[in-house]
């Protein structure tokens, strides 16, 4: 008995050892880069792809709700967010965003940092990647520089973070302004992008060039210097000779079959399989229009397009058919949709969207105000929608080179000017200008980019983001050109040896 | 081996039945309780080695010199002592030995004597147990133990109640108490059914968990399961029919009510509760076999449970068995437990969302389409002829719900346990304890292809959803005892292992020909062709381990002091490689004062304790980088998708307790005053993005502090053998501050949609309280457009509410309430006159609020929800038509209630030669509540887990089950079950 009882004692230490220095963590359903599995970390390595792919997800708010596209959209005079009833209320952030009254907790505008922020974080580890080709490391630098621009044009004094896990002071808006600049010249001046059209959803050098051109276009705004023959010129090596031109019809540029549309510069695949969060269907439609179009998930009855800014388009402006959908509203059958919730004084049960919205808040009508409808939607429609997103494209291009060209010669009606943008009012099926002005020039601008984030830099630009609109009083105050950092982001950093200073005015 | 046993036995008996015979005597040993013959008893000659055991049926015989004095001695019974004075025949009735049984306490790692025990730690037994048709085993508990909190929001019979001791002891894993079965640590409370517990102690302090190490840091509630004990073979019968009710609905209006208030009028008259709740009848029968001889005894006991809840459909059909054998081998040396338990659940889980759209789905709207006043059948045709409307968000037929969907789950769950416990020598033991338990869960949902709550436009859709997990166990410890003088020494000294793992599997995909075979044809699914749509995924824990080195040391000197320290050195696979090991000190003392002063007491000891143990955070991974595979954009590629952090490090918990126990003949009573830090908590918090690239990452975060009172008194009021009442009371208060972390203040936990998304309506402030809901004061005024004015707190002169300047120096917010109660009591009366008794147990919180989250969703009349109902509770108010979160919706929750009510007889059965015992009882759970809350149920709310509207999901957005924040409590969110009350009719038979 003794000695089974040693023998099982000592069969027990042995194991005991064994087992006590194995604390090892394998991760069994999930990669990880050091300490995984041999091999693992080359297999898993971060490579441009993967950078790219960020621009698709639903943090980098290119196309969803809650983040980047909201904050770019909900400020301006072209879409707003009505509170109906309790509905959509959300503490009023849509209301104070729609009002200029945010503030440095507004949830979107801490989403739209940190998505950019993300997905820059992946650009900086693909980088990191020996393994990239000279082309990509090229075209992930200039993503890279989009997505400071987009840091540059919301929140201004950003951290400039270029490799992974290494922190950086914050700098000024005049700095990243440089930074974007200097990154895009020197992927263009490389010579490592292509000049072939190639895939759209990655970037080539007219691709490079729009980004630029764009910058330029802003530049008075982000350093009090304009840089208006620099636009100009940017947009007409991408005009001259760049492989694109204006797609025949304005609304292909946009349809859920959109891929490869020949106006396309630079795009965004969503897919509702492999690029999900573009969600406009959602966003826009009421309840009841999920029989419209046999959508597999319910809308949500959230953005409107502003009463005036619809009416801002001629009735014989194809634009205005394919931007927004108005009227009472028919299921996939053509029978009536019923709207339960229907307010007392509506004759009947019936869906109209009417281009009149009652108010902002606290209780707009239910089916008030023009859908939008610029990326249609198709029919069995899934909650994320098939549509390419254009993040260049040329009409923008034709735009900024007129832009650029009327302000550098100081004379709006300058005839390459109003020649461009009349080449885009020609394929709306409306008739050109005579004669050009400021004002023609701007609401031209709106109709065409609708959705498109660029209406607000344009009221910034044009100096109209301090006026008066639908439901948003005058404001003087400069200090709304750029959004608060958001007080999350502040508290995040101020741990860190490189805290972050609040904007002016915040 | 015990056929050798019993000859040696037998071979000693005879040889001293040679030396030493001088006269015989005989006779039968009987238990004083009932009667009856007990086997085993141990009949020795004083001051000799002459004995014997009695046989099966109590009898004896032996041969012992004349004068001299015999010795009966049975376990678990009051030894006698008899001279023989000439007599040959010795018949003995032996009564039991309640103060040994109720003196010895398990706790970890071994037993101790009650007196010896220096922290705070309550035992239970069968009779201080919650009574009725008791489900769940915390439930027997609850109200029982003052600090420990248990809440089951609701009747559902499928629900897990929340339990809390001592209030938050961690922000991360383990917030529950660790249970340990019968020795097994981490059993599940689910797979021991309550008829079949014994006693429950609960180890409240970190200096009686620490032992448990990073598992017991939450408390550790130790259960002990009834065993056999040697004599005759005992059945047991237990049964019980229950009927539960609804106990509570919200007000709403009546379809009459509705169309007179001005809302659209859709032709029918439909009562929602009545469509989708119903009288739940359930049913539980229990049956016992126990027994044993001097070296072997075992329990078998078999479980039946067929439970309907108050809601349509939903109940569940458990079977358990467990088998408990104990057997003592090698002369008393060796001592060998077998455990063994399976439980197999097949639950209906049914749709609690019905219970929320019968809320406010639209009291005129018929059940079916066809009925209505709006369209024709035919227009209903895609929904199954269910009245259904598409154009309104979150609003769903809860009937069709119901009808048109299943949601069904089993759940098996086997735990098998062998210790062996060897005397090498008196003075010296070791135990070995192997266990396993494996739980498998199969889950099955499916919507009907006509189904609009989820189905719609997926024509069809099926879920299946498999979990498996394998829990492992090996301790050895080794004891050492003896005593030198006026000290006695316990010394034990260990290895702990224990090794977790779960693996699940996941298949979501639809379009279907038809309804007919429900989930149990995948392969049917049209899904298979179209790209997208079905969901997979499998996931496999790593294997998370837990090693451990303990030690511990009790000293009593004179009988009368106490001592005791621990040392556990754990080590977990969940941390950054160099912080994986922590060291976790424990002391005690305590002092029965009885023994150094003379005081009117029977009882007073003061003991004081100080642990430290270290908790765990719930995920695996946080010390390294996740990457995902990801197909975005068309292409293949690795994102980074979590942040490592390699400086994870234990979280710790340091807890001081000190205690008193007192006590006169018919007064006892226990106080315990603790202060408890919980030092770099671990915590997901907010990261800056442009260094880490996500924004959020598991960090050991900060610091909390709870202090705490507890107190329990018991008083025999009348005490004789006709009568008597025997009154007792539980008391506890705490309250938590976060005294340091990371980010000074920020609001969480989203209020939700419609309308009240980006509404965060908890803050967490350094320096504060936890669990305060932070929002505008509502003045009692309504402007001219029906929105609520809230009062200027700052007094600068405007008001300032939108949600966004919650924390700004302008806005105009405050504290509206606490979710965390300032008082919880426990009442029990016990009442006995003759064959009656009478138990009533009484349960309450005061102190704390609850968001209440139906009226602040569905009671402003709004224009333009015409479509939905309203509720009309108390405070109801016309004139507010914008729906606007503010204090106007939080509600002080103080509530006592009548929670558990029993009356009993027990039949005189002196006479009965087949049955022993017979007791018939009636009991009445949630017999009365008085609150002034307007909501379901006032209990608090202890964890939030955010809201859910539209057919959503309670999981994250990749399919994980969300992880409860327990620094946001006291939000009442609207998918609570309806809480019920149940009747229940109860016999207890022994044989």
């Amino acid at each position: 008995m003794k000695n089974i009882i040693y023998t099982f004692l000592m069969l027990f230490g042995i194991y005991v050892m064994n087992a006590c220095t194995d604390l090892d963590e394998d991760l069994r359903d999930s990669f990880t880069q050091a300490g995984g599995e041999e091999g693992e970390e080359e297999t898993t390595a971060a490579t441009a792809d993967g950078a790219f792919s960020k621009l698709l997800d639903g943090d980098a708010g290119t196309a969803n709700h809650n983040n980047f596209f909201s904050i770019q959209e909900v400020s301006t005079d072209e879409v707003a967010v009505p509170a109906k009833g309790g509905d959509w209320f959300d503490g009023g952030i849509w209301v104070d965003m729609h009002r200029h009254e945010w503030k440095s907790t507004s949830e979107p505008l801490n989403n739209t940092w940190r998505g950019q922020y993300e997905a820059i974080g992946e650009a900086n580890r693909a980088l990191a990647n020996p393994n990239l080709t000279n082309e990509e490391i090229a075209q992930v630098r200039v993503l890279r520089a989009y997505l400071y621009y987009r840091l540059l044009d919301t929140f201004g004094n950003v951290k400039i973070v270029t490799v992974p896990e290494v922190d950086a002071p914050q700098s000024d808006r005049e700095e990243v302004f440089d930074f974007v600049e200097t990154e895009l010249l020197e992927a263009i001046n490389s010579g490592d992008l292509s000049q072939e059209r190639g895939n759209v959803a990655r970037i080539n050098e007219y691709a490079a060039r729009g980004v630029l051109a764009k910058l330029y276009l802003n530049a008075e705004v982000y350093t009090s210097n304009a840089r208006w023959d620099d636009a100009a010129a940017q947009a007409q090596i991408i005009m001259d000779e760049g492989p694109y031109d204006l797609s025949p019809n304005y609304s292909d540029v946009f349809s859920p079959t959109n891929a490869d549309n020949i106006e396309h510069i630079w795009v965004v695949p969503f897919d509702e399989t492999t690029g999900e969060n573009m969600n406009f269907a959602q966003m826009t439609l009421h309840y009841g229009s999920q029989e419209t179009f046999n959508l597999q998930d319910q809308p949500w009855n959230g953005y409107t397009t502003l009463e005036e800014f619809y009416n801002s388009y001629e009735d014989s402006d194809e634009r205005k058919a394919n931007n927004f959908l108005v009227g009472p509203q028919v299921d996939s059958d053509g029978d009536p949709i019923l709207d339960l919730a229907k307010e007392s004084n509506d004759p009947e049960f019936q869906l109209v969207y009417t281009p009149e919205i009652n108010e902002l808040f606290p209780n707009a009508i239910r089916q008030g105000g023009a859908r939008m409808f610029k990326f249609n939607f198709k029919d069995g429609q899934r909650p994320n929608m098939d549509n390419d997103y254009p993040i260049l494209r040329l009409g923008d291009i034709y735009l900024i080179r007129a832009e650029a060209v009327a302000r550098s010669a100081g004379d709006w009606n300058n005839n390459d000017a109003r020649m461009w943008v009349n080449l885009l009012r020609d394929r709306a099926g409306v008739d050109p200008f005579g004669t050009l002005t400021e004002q023609d020039f701007f609401d031209e601008r709106g109709r065409e980019m609708f959705m498109e984030v660029t209406r607000r830099q344009d009221l910034i630009r044009f100096g109209r983001w301090g006026a008066a609109w639908w439901e948003k009083p005058a404001h003087d105050n400069s200090n709304l050109n750029l959004f608060p950092i958001p007080l999350d982001q502040i508290n995040a950093a101020a741990t860190t040896d490189n805290p972050l200073t609040q904007n002016d005015g915040y | 081996m015990k056929k050798y046993l019993l000859l040696t036995v037998i071979l000693v008996l005879m040889c001293s039945v040679g030396a030493l015979a001088q006269i015989s005597i005989s006779g039968r040993i009987t238990d004083a309780g009932d009667g009856s013959g007990l086997p085993g008893v141990n009949v020795v000659e004083k001051g000799t080695t002459n004995g014997t055991v009695t046989d099966f049926d109590g009898n004896y015989t032996l041969s012992v010199s004349d004068g001299a004095s015999i010795i009966f001695s049975f376990v678990g019974y009051v030894t006698q002592e008899i001279a023989v004075g000439g007599q040959s025949i010795i018949d003995v009735s032996l009564s039991t030995d309640v103060t040994q049984l109720s003196e010895v306490v398990v706790v970890g790692y071994g037993t101790q004597e009650k007196k010896e025990i220096t922290s705070a730690v309550v035992s239970l037994d069968s009779k201080d147990f919650n009574q009725g048709a008791i489900n769940d085993a915390s439930q027997l508990l609850q109200g029982k133990v003052p600090g420990l909190s248990i809440y089951n929001k609701g009747g559902d019979p499928n629900g897990t109640p929340t339990i809390r001791l001592r209030g938050i002891s961690t922000v991360g894993a383990n917030t529950e108490p660790l249970v340990v079965i019968d020795g097994v640590i981490g059993a599940s409370l689910d797979n021991v059914d309550p008829n079949d517990i014994e006693t429950i102690n609960v180890l409240k302090d970190g200096s009686a968990a620490a032992i448990y190490g990073s598992r017991g840091s939450s408390g550790v509630i130790l259960v002990t399961t009834k065993q056999g004990t040697a004599g005759k073979v005992t059945v047991n019968y237990n049964g019980q029919l229950a009927l539960s009710t609804v106990q509570n609905e919200l007000d709403i209006l009546s379809a009459d009510e509705f169309v007179a208030f001005g809302s659209n009028d859709l032709g029918g008259s439909t009562d929602w509760y009545d469509e989708v709740t119903r009288t739940g009848v359930t049913h539980i029968h229990n049956v016992a076999v126990s027994g044993g001889s001097e070296t072997t005894s075992y329990r078998v006991s078999t479980n039946f449970r067929n439970v309907e809840g108050i809601l349509e459909e939903s109940g569940f059909d458990q079977i358990n068995a467990r088998a408990n054998l104990s057997h003592r081998a090698l002369n008393n040396k060796l001592k060998m437990d077998f455990n063994f338990s399976l439980t197999n659940r097949e639950s209906d889980f049914s749709f609690n969302e019905a219970l929320r759209y019968a809320v406010f789905y639209n009291p005129t709207a018929p059940v079916f389409g066809a009925e209505s006043n709006i369209g024709t059948a035919a227009d209903y045709e895609q929904f199954g002829g269910y009245f259904q409307s598409p154009g309104l968000f979150d609003s769903f037929n809860p009937k069709a719900i119901i009808d048109q969907n299943t949601n069904t789950g089993d759940r098996k769950i086997l735990n098998f346990n062998a210790r062996a416990e060897y005397s090498i020598i008196d003075q010296l033991s070791v135990t070995v304890n192997y266990g396993q338990q494996y739980t498998t869960s199969v889950l099955g949902e499916y919507y009907s292809v006509n189904s609009f709550f989820r189905g719609i436009n997926r024509n069809g859709l099926a879920r299946r959803t498999t979990q498996d997990q394998k829990f492992t166990l090996f301790e050895s410890f080794a004891t050492y005892t003896n005593s030198f003088d006026k000290i006695d020494l316990t010394f034990s000294g260990g290895y702990s292992f224990q090794e977790n793992e779960t693996e699940s599997f996941l298949v979501e995909t639809g379009d279907f020909p038809n309804d007919l075979l429900g989930f149990n044809a995948l392969e049917n699914s049209g899904d298979l062709n179209t790209d997208g749509l079905i969901t997979l995924r499998s996931d496999a824990s790593p294997e998370e381990r837990i090693i451990a080195f303990f030690g511990r040391v009790n000293l009593t000197f004179d009988n009368a002091i106490f001592f005791n320290a621990s040392l556990r050195r754990e080590g977990s696979t969940k941390l950054g490689e160099d912080n994986q090991w922590g060291t976790f000190p424990a002391v005690g003392l305590g002092v029965d004062m009885t023994q150094y002063l003379d005081l009117p007491l029977s009882t007073l000891k003061v003991r004081a304790g100080y642990g430290v143990t270290g908790s765990l955070p719930r995920e695996n991974g946080l010390s390294k980088q996740g990457i995902a595979f990801n197909r975005d954009g068309g292409t293949e590629n690795f994102v980074l998708v979590r942040a490592a952090n390699p400086d994870l490090k234990w979280e710790e918990k340091a807890e001081i307790n000190v205690g008193i126990d007192f006590g006169t003949d018919r007064l006892t009573g226990a106080l315990d005053v603790y202060t408890r830090t919980i030092d770099d908590f671990i915590l997901e918090r907010n990261v800056d993005p442009a260094v880490f690239q996500v924004d959020r990452r598991f960090e050991n975060a900060g610091e909390l502090k709870t202090n705490g009172i507890e107190l329990s008194l018991n008083y025999d009021v009348v005490n004789n053998p006709t009568l008597s009442y025997n009154t007792g009371v539980v008391l506890s208060s705490y309250k938590t501050t976060l005294e340091e972390f990371i980010i000074d203040e920020q609001m969480q936990a989203n209020l939700g949609a419609p309308g009240q998304n980006s509404t965060n309506i908890i803050r967490v402030k350094v320096g504060d309280d936890i669990g305060q809901i932070w929002g505008p004061r509502f003045s009692g005024q309504v402007d001219e457009r029906g929105i609520p004015i809230m009062v200027d707190l700052n007094g600068d002169g405007q008001v300032i509410s939108a949600q966004d300047a919650a924390l700004s120096p302008d806005g105009d917010f405050e504290e509206l309430g606490n979710g965390i109660p300032d008082l919880e009591i426990g009442w029990t009366n016990q009442l006995t006159y003759k064959n009656w008794d009478l138990n009533a147990f009484f349960r309450g919180a005061f102190g704390h609020s609850l968001v209440n989250t139906f009226r602040a969703f569905y009671e402003p009349r709004i224009p333009g929800q015409a479509g939905y109902n309203i509720i009309n509770s108390d405070l109801a108010r016309d004139d507010i038509t914008s729906a606007r979160f503010s204090s106007y919706y939080v509600e002080k929750a103080n509530f006592f209630k009548l929670d558990n009510i029993t009356i009993g007889y027990n039949f005189n059965m002196a006479d009965s030669k087949v049955f022993s015992k017979v007791r018939a009882y009636f009991n009445v759970l949630n017999a009365f509540v008085i609150t002034d809350y307007t909501g379901l149920d006032p209990e608090p709310v202890l964890q939030d887990f955010g809201p859910v509207d539209n057919g959503g999901r309670f999981e994250e957005d990749n399919g994980d089950p969300i992880t409860p924040d327990v620094l946001s409590p006291g939000i009442d969110r609207r998918n609570n079950y309806f809480t019920s009350r149940t009747f229940t009719l109860g016999l207890n038979v022994t044989f």
